[in-house]
């Protein structure tokens, strides 16, 4: 009977790490990028929204100048020729504002601005996550079954999947109180590692790395949108800094702070 | 491909030696690929770079111009960084002239960071001006334009901007367009490269 049964199990094992080595060989298949690359391209996104809310500013303020100039028409042509490429030369040249500038002006940008921006890598990032479910189902991991995942399997896949793929590691840390309260921690989140700073941060510092953790708020919420926690459900992500825990290894070169995200979805009915 | 792979001491006296021997150059960005880079799925960052354009649309209300321009822009300051790394990782002396550039971008730099080698082509009598055939491109895989962005937008504008970055970081000034897009029903994905001059290394102005 034993035997029999061990004999039964076994090929069923050996099927599934078939699978898996198939997966894997899949996955080593796959056309590549360098990480480097990758990692440049999100982080510009945050002086890239800052970039496009100026010049959307810009167009607006300067079609209601241009407005004005229409009503009261003295001037001569000439100096109104002068003035338009004047104007048009301000454009181009804060259209090529090196980027720390802008990171710079995002910090002491007034509420109204910056909730702009937030809301423009939140919506990026959003992009990045649905599409991202896609990916992630189309590519026959046999260890996911999205028929049948409730909220805590998709937040695990999130933290184990989706990040996997996004920042080559997993959340190490995920809590929840099985009422739809989550709290996930990255000990160390990628695409900050290389703004660490020296010794002890200070408040301005961790105010100006913080429009970075915008962009996973953004792929969070869009890979629960992606599979169904939308609509009636509502889905609160924020995210705050914390401390890495005492008994961690922590490399010498690391961001001094881990991250939080708090992701809230409770359904209305 | 074994003294590129097992020797890389040799391989690398070779390529400042002689940088003009473009297929050492060739092996150089490979072994270079295969061993110092880590690497990430192609897909994520296409879908990544699709997000930003189709955000930058709807942000620009289809204003591609606006798009291109900011595209340029957004390369641009990635280049000024990215020749850092690029530098650190292939320890490539200065190039002497254009041809060898064009040789150091096409198969040691695209392949460094996206792994793909365009062709060079198109020489300008005075060589100072070539084309890039992208004949692989991952940033437009599974790309498809609406009608009304086949006209105007440069989907893959970013990279002019990275170029553009890059090459002013070692002095020198270029100009840099697409030509041509399969993606707007093109035979090929051609990109442009025009020296304007070379930058002068400031000299210090004296104490006295």
């Amino acid at each position: 009977m034993e035997g029999n049964n061990k004999s039964g199990s076994e090929p069923q094992l050996d099927e599934h790490t078939k699978l898996q080595h198939q997966f894997k060989l899949f996955q080593e298949s796959l056309p590549k990028v360098s990480i480097v690359a990758y990692q440049l391209l999100l982080n510009e996104l945050v002086p890239l929204s800052v970039s496009i809310e100026n010049n959307i500013q810009d167009m607006t303020s300067s079609i209601e100048v241009s407005d004005e100039d229409t009503s009261t028409e003295t001037e001569t042509e000439t100096e109104c020729e002068l003035s338009e490429q004047l104007e048009r030369m301000k454009i181009e040249e804060a259209a090529l504002q090196p980027s720390h500038k802008l990171i710079q002006e995002l910090y002491e940008a007034n509420d109204s601005k910056r909730d702009h921006i937030y809301e423009r890598l939140s919506q990026i990032g959003f992009q990045i996550g649905s599409k991202l479910t896609e990916l992630l189902i189309y590519n026959n991991n046999p260890n996911l079954h999205f028929e049948s995942m409730d909220l805590l399997a998709v937040m695990k896949f999130i933290c184990r999947d989706v990040w996997k793929q996004l920042f080559g590691k997993q959340i190490d840390n995920l809590k929840t109180n099985h009422r739809g309260t989550f709290y996930l921690f990255d000990y160390d989140y990628q695409p900050i590692q290389d703004f660490s700073l020296d010794g002890e941060i200070s408040e301005k510092e961790l105010q100006m790395v913080e429009p970075y953790l915008e962009i996973p708020c953004g792929i969070i919420k869009g890979i629960l949108a992606s599979l169904g926690f939308k609509g009636d459900d509502q889905v609160d992500v924020t995210v705050s800094f914390v401390d890495i825990p005492k008994d961690r290894v922590v490399s010498p070169n690391q961001f001094s702070k881990g991250i939080n995200f708090n992701v809230q979805v409770t359904r209305t009915e | 491909m074994n003294t590129a792979s097992t020797n890389p001491n040799t391989l690398q006296s070779g390529v400042l030696g002689g940088i003009s021997s473009s297929k050492s150059l060739k092996a150089f960005g490979e072994t270079i690929w295969k061993t110092k880079t880590a690497k990430v799925n192609a897909e994520l960052f296409t879908l990544t770079y699709g997000s930003i354009v189709s955000q930058l649309c709807s942000d620009y209300q289809r204003d591609f111009n606006k798009v291109n321009n900011q595209l340029f822009a957004m390369g641009r300051s990635i280049g000024v960084r990215l020749i850092e790394d690029f530098i650190a990782r292939s320890a490539l002396p200065r190039c002497d002239n254009m041809v060898q550039t064009s040789e150091v971008i096409s198969k040691v730099a695209f392949k460094v960071f996206l792994n793909i080698t365009p062709h060079v082509t198109n020489w300008s009598s005075a060589k100072d001006a070539f084309s890039l055939i992208l004949d692989e491109n991952p940033l437009s895989d599974f790309v498809e334009l609406p009608m009304d962005a086949m006209k105007e937008l440069w989907y893959s504008n970013i990279l002019c901007g990275v170029l553009k970055g890059a090459l002013e970081m070692v002095q020198l000034d270029c100009q840099i367009w697409f030509v041509s897009d399969v993606l707007r029903g093109d035979a090929h994905t051609e990109m442009k490269v025009k020296l304007n001059r070379i930058l002068k290394d400031e000299i210090p102005a004296g104490e006295d």
